[in-house]
């Protein structure tokens, strides 16, 4: 997008991984909540950081997959 | 770099399965239905978080019910409009239009679509330069990705250069 760096997070690995995106880490959260579990600060600060953290490597990268889950 | 690489193959099997079958029945045949794929990933440069502006681009349908109009939800052939949310907005002043997940878990705690206060957290602690002003949000429902490309991408885009973004935070519902 415009050049600039983008990164995602998603609970469906298999629609996404096909589309090619740049940056994406995948979670087992499942729909409704992407970032995590309400209420949980930790993990929803663990998903938050490990997806950000891909923009500091040129990409494309490889898939990140987190063991996050709901 | 194409968004969708095999744009025209997909928009005549979209118009002639998917699309064809919901205008003459009324039913939504996902069976028929081409998920998008392509060959090459994309490419791009780092940034160092520490000195950008990330903005947040939400699919979660979020919008302002007290100065905004609610995404058409209900609609099977879906909404490719954005809203814009300033992100210093109270988290109580935000709705939800999208049918197409269960709101329970962020009606209990926004974050979990819309993580403005755990990315606010990580601009006070350094880890993140600054926020943009505004969060862009779209209906995740959208069926016709010729229209995702034609109207709301370039409509996000837009909005990402006035914001003055260098980064940016993609959360599908």
């Amino acid at each position: 997008m415009l050049g600039i760096a983008t990164t995602l997070t998603s609970w469906n690995a298999d629609r996404t991984i096909p589309i090619k995106p740049p940056r994406a880490t995948y979670t087992k959260l499942g729909r409704g909540s992407t970032i995590g579990r309400p209420n949980d600060i930790a993990q929803q600060r663990r998903v938050l950081e490990a997806t950000l953290a891909l923009l500091g490597r040129d990409a494309p990268l490889d898939p990140v997959f987190l063991d996050e889950k709901v | 770099m194409e968004i969708l690489e095999n744009r025209d193959a997909w928009t005549t099997n979209f118009r002639a399965g998917w699309l064809a079958t919901a205008e003459a029945t009324g039913k939504l045949d996902w069976k028929r239905y081409q998920r998008p794929a392509n060959a090459q990933p994309v490419s791009g440069k780092a940034v160092d978080l520490r000195a950008s502006r990330l903005v947040l681009i939400s699919s979660a349908g979020a919008y302002l019910p007290a100065s905004q109009e609610p995404f058409d939800a209900p609609n099977p052939y879906g909404d490719y409009t954005i809203r814009l949310i300033p992100v210093c907005t109270p988290i109580s002043a935000i709705a939800y239009a999208h049918d197409h997940y269960d709101h329970a878990a962020v009606d209990a705690d926004p974050d979990v679509l819309v993580p403005v206060r755990r990315l606010d957290e990580m601009v006070s602690a350094g880890e993140i330069g600054a926020l943009a002003d505004d969060f862009i949000s779209f209906g995740g429902y959208q069926p016709d990705l010729g229209q995702v490309i034609d109207v709301t991408i370039p409509a996000i885009v837009r909005e990402v250069k006035v914001l003055g973004a260098d980064a940016a935070l993609l959360v599908p519902a």
